[in-house]
């Protein structure tokens, strides 16, 4: 990045409630865009034919996942302090976003995408009557050394091992007939596991109802080295 | 509240088309809403949130407080099957409510393909697809835009329909609707319908019986009682600055295909091209000022982040002081990440200087539409354009670096001779030969698209029968064979659907169980090439007995009476017959915006003029 221009990093912790889950990521990225526009902030953009706004992302979340914790960064020509650009970034975000927090970036620190190293979700469906057979299946798949998913995308079916991005157990929970898993993901350069896979590994393997019809997945953490995205240089 | 689970919403393509809650969106809470209205385009989503009538309209119905107007636009295939598997209703964007419990659906009817999409809608909404079947509390159906200018195929399925320009009239509709709930429905459904036939622009269709002479040729259609008015004349806005309109548009999370602000800079256009509804239609011109559209520029940039806007009317180059308006709109947003575009194209080089300073994305390259290849046909039409027209733009586009030329062409036109046909190759490789004149290079590319032409209502050429199957087949061989050039590309489209457009653009209520079967037998999406299918058509005329050679083959006589007639745009057929007996005779007509009147009747039926920024200072 030329160093002419003053340049202000600002780094913010947003959500992407339900109805937004089945926008995508780069769909997702322009709407923050766009807010930043109607908040006529100051915002840089790369130079060349065909500028675009300097704004990135920590990860890309997966279609129809929920988040409590986005992190993004922008950054600004102008040096303008947190509450001003906080509240006219707030005042313009549509329903299903909320930006919870917002700091300006001093010093060096590394691109925002290759900070996170773990991501933290929660899975819930409707038990359907087998609650037994998910604690047993969860178990199963706890004590794994390797579990093999086929990962099937439009150009290739390819077969990895799920279970070594997983961190520490999954955990799960039943309550008023759904059933709660809770998992920690490691996400690594090579890759890493999506929440939905796990599911679609477990309900198949054990032959459990394969019809979840309504899966709700949250992402609550997004960790880098086990602490806060906000704070990791 | 309809609820789609997640398994659903993962498996279909794009599912942000179903999941609403844009920004701009309106939500409102039902306490004091009397009037709850469903503003739809019978196609996906990205094509119904590109149209700008039914923005301007949503926003309109929404600053009431006694309304609430929400989306809704068809399911593409795959969610369709999902809905019919779990009998999900279809249901609006806003507030997920499903469709029977609004009280109004209005469709915005762009072209005759998407007929049978909208019995589709209605039946996956569980409402009956017949107007006469709906019960008490159902809601009404009601149409709008360029098919209104012969409904009377669908006419069978609608309750109501707004002639015209919507602003105004659909607001009083909403009134009289809004007074007939209040009175506690007097006389149910036909008691509102029967208010409804006396605000202006409005037709319902019920109240007309249409009358065929023995040998099955159309007579006249017959209001039920004198107070029924006998002919429907359009709405029309006389004043763009005053009328309400859209100032907060919706902001899709999705791409859709006008992905941009519309800033519509003037209504109608009167070159006259005879061979052009629209140009009848939306008569007379009405420009925004100035001082206006700049108001709106800054007002819908700032209410949705948007980066684009488009200058948006029918011949956007004509407005009368476009460069004064670029200019300043471009100084406006100097500051900001603006860009302006230019919808279509005039073939001129002023059109092409004002494209360069906008700095218009070269690799999409340019478009104009010579529309016929030889001057004499040209001059049939009312293309007041020429060949060095053409030349001069194209050199000035090639000049500043321009290096793909789009041209639109049509075959089967009145009068229309091999040569004329012919024509069109050969104009398109003068266009290749100058680029290198002008650059001195190779290298250009010159796309020819051609299309078959589909009489239309209220034109010049509505007498003109329609050429058949074996001749566009032929003209577009002809011109395959005197192509000669490889930097020239060649498209034509399908005849089929022209044929097919034909039947339905004049055609009158006998076509409706056609239509019904068409889509009994499947049909819906006739518009996306991929689902059209002829067999299904075919089969339902077969089914009704019905000959589609005699709506859209036949040429008819000057005096024969139209099924459309009772709905119109207020030209008189005198000057429509006068324009086709000019065409024949190879005769210009002038523009009438800055020049004299030329006749064609609808200011004074409708009481208005003509509003050009250009005309008022000269
Ligand atoms: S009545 Fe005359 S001035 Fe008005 S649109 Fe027609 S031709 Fe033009």
């Amino acid at each position: 990045m030329p160093e002419k221009a003053a340049a202000f990093t600002y780094r913010g912790e947003v959500t992407k409630e339900a109805a937004l889950r089945f926008i995508s990521h780069l769909d997702y990225s322009a709407l923050i865009e766009r807010a930043i526009c109607r908040a006529k902030l100051p915002v840089a953009y790369s130079e060349g034919f065909n500028p675009h706004m300097k704004l990135s992302f920590a990860s890309a979340l997966a279609l129809g996942v929920t988040s409590d914790c986005e992190y993004m960064e922008f950054i600004l020509s102008k040096d303008l302090c947190q509450p001003e650009v906080f509240e006219r970034l707030s005042a313009q975000l549509p329903d299903g976003v909320t930006l919870k927090a917002l700091k300006k970036v001093e010093g060096k620190h590394k691109a925002l995408m290759s900070l996170a190293d773990e991501a933290r979700y929660i899975i819930s469906f409707s038990a359907e009557g087998q609650e037994k057979e998910w604690a047993q299946a969860v178990q199963a798949f706890n004590n794994a050394e390797v579990c093999i998913y086929q990962r099937v995308t439009p150009k290739k079916t390819r077969e990895i091992d799920i279970k070594q991005y997983v961190i520490g157990q999954l955990e799960i929970k039943t309550e008023n007939n759904m059933i709660e898993l809770t998992a920690a993901l490691k996400i690594t350069p090579q890759g890493s596991v999506k929440p939905a896979e796990i599911v679609e590994y477990i309900s198949k393997t054990h032959g459990l109802n394969n019809n979840i019809s309504d899966v709700d997945i949250r992402r609550t953490e997004l960790l880098a080295g086990g602490g806060n995205l906000m704070d990791a240089h | 509240m309809v609820h789609l689970t997640s398994d659903i919403l993962q498996s279909v393509v794009k599912p942000a088309r179903y999941t609403g809650s844009e920004w701009n969106a309106v939500h409102k809470e039902l306490d004091g809403i009397t009037c709850r209205f469903a503003l739809s385009m019978p196609d996906v989503y990205e094509v119904g949130m590109s149209n700008l009538g039914l923005k301007i309209l949503y926003e309109i119905l929404n600053n009431r407080h006694d309304t609430w107007a929400e989306r809704v636009y068809a399911p593409w295939i795959d969610m369709e099957e999902h809905m019919r598997n779990k009998n999900i209703p279809l249901f609006s964007l806003e507030s997920f409510t499903e469709m029977k419990e609004f009280d109004f659906i209005g469709f915005s009817l762009q072209f005759e393909m998407c007929f049978t999409t909208v019995l589709n809608m209605l039946d996956l909404s569980g409402v009956s697809i017949w107007a006469k079947d709906r019960k008490e509390d159902d809601p009404f159906i009601i149409g709008g835009g360029p098919c209104v200018y012969n409904v009377e195929p669908v006419a069978d399925f609608f309750d109501l329909f707004v002639i015209g320009e919507a602003e105004e009239a659909l607001q009083e509709l909403v009134d009289v609707f809004a007074s007939w709930k209040k009175e506690g429905r007097p006389d149910g459904r036909i008691g509102f319908l029967k208010r409804a036939a006396q605000v202006h622009g409005i037709y319902v269709p019920c109240l007309y019986t249409p009358e065929y002479s023995k040998t099955g040729m159309y007579t006249g259609i017959k209001p039920v009682d004198d107070k029924t008015p006998a002919v429907i004349y359009k709405r029309i806005i006389q004043n763009m600055d005053d009328v309400e309109t859209m100032e907060k548009p919706i902001v899709p999370y999705i791409d859709i295909v006008h992905n941009r602000i519309m800033l519509e800079l003037f209504r109608g256009c009167s070159r006259g091209c005879r061979f052009c509804q629209a140009g009848v239609a939306y008569r007379p011109v009405r420009e925004r000022s100035e001082k206006k559209l700049r108001e709106l520029a800054r007002k819908m940039i700032d209410s949705t982040g948007y980066d684009e806007i488009s200058l948006t009317s029918l011949s956007s180059a004509d407005y009368s002081c476009l460069g004064g308006l670029v200019d300043n709109l471009m100084c406006d947003f100097s500051n900001e990440k603006v860009g302006f575009t230019l919808p279509s194209l005039r073939i001129d080089s002023f059109s092409i200087d004002l494209a360069d300073k906008m700095q218009q994305i070269r690799k999409s390259g340019l478009t104009f539409a010579p529309e016929a290849g030889t001057q004499r046909m040209r001059d049939v039409i009312n293309k007041g354009v020429t060949e060095e027209d053409l030349l001069a733009a194209t050199g000035a586009a090639f000049k500043k670096g321009w290096k793909t030329v789009k041209l639109y062409f049509m075959i089967g036109l009145p009068t229309e001779t091999d040569e004329d046909v012919i024509g069109i190759a050969k104009l398109a490789k003068k266009v290749v030969d100058h680029y290198k004149e002008v650059t001195g290079r190779r290298g250009v590319k010159v796309t020819i698209s051609v299309s078959c032409f589909v009489p239309k209502a209220f034109t010049a050429f509505q007498w003109f029968g329609q050429n058949t199957l074996e001749e566009f087949a032929r003209k577009q061989q002809l011109i395959k064979e005197h192509i000669t050039d490889r930097s020239i590309h060649y498209n034509y489209h399908d005849a089929h659907v022209s044929l097919l457009e034909g039947v339905l653009a004049r055609g009158d209520r006998r076509l409706a169980p056609v239509i019904y079967s068409a889509w009994k037998n499947g049909s819906r999406f006739d518009g996306w090439t991929d689902q059209f299918d002829l067999e299904r058509w075919n089969k339902a005329f077969e089914e009704n007995n019905i000959d589609p050679n005699y709506y859209n083959h036949r040429s008819r006589d000057f005096d024969e009476v139209f099924p459309w007639e009772h709905t119109t745009p207020g030209v008189s057929r005198a000057f429509l017959k006068h324009e086709y007996e000019k065409a024949v005779a190879e005769q210009l007509t002038k523009d009438c915006r800055r020049g004299d009147c030329t006749g064609c009747g609808i200011c004074q039926t409708l009481g208005v003029n003509i509003v050009d920024w250009g005309r008022n200072r000269a």
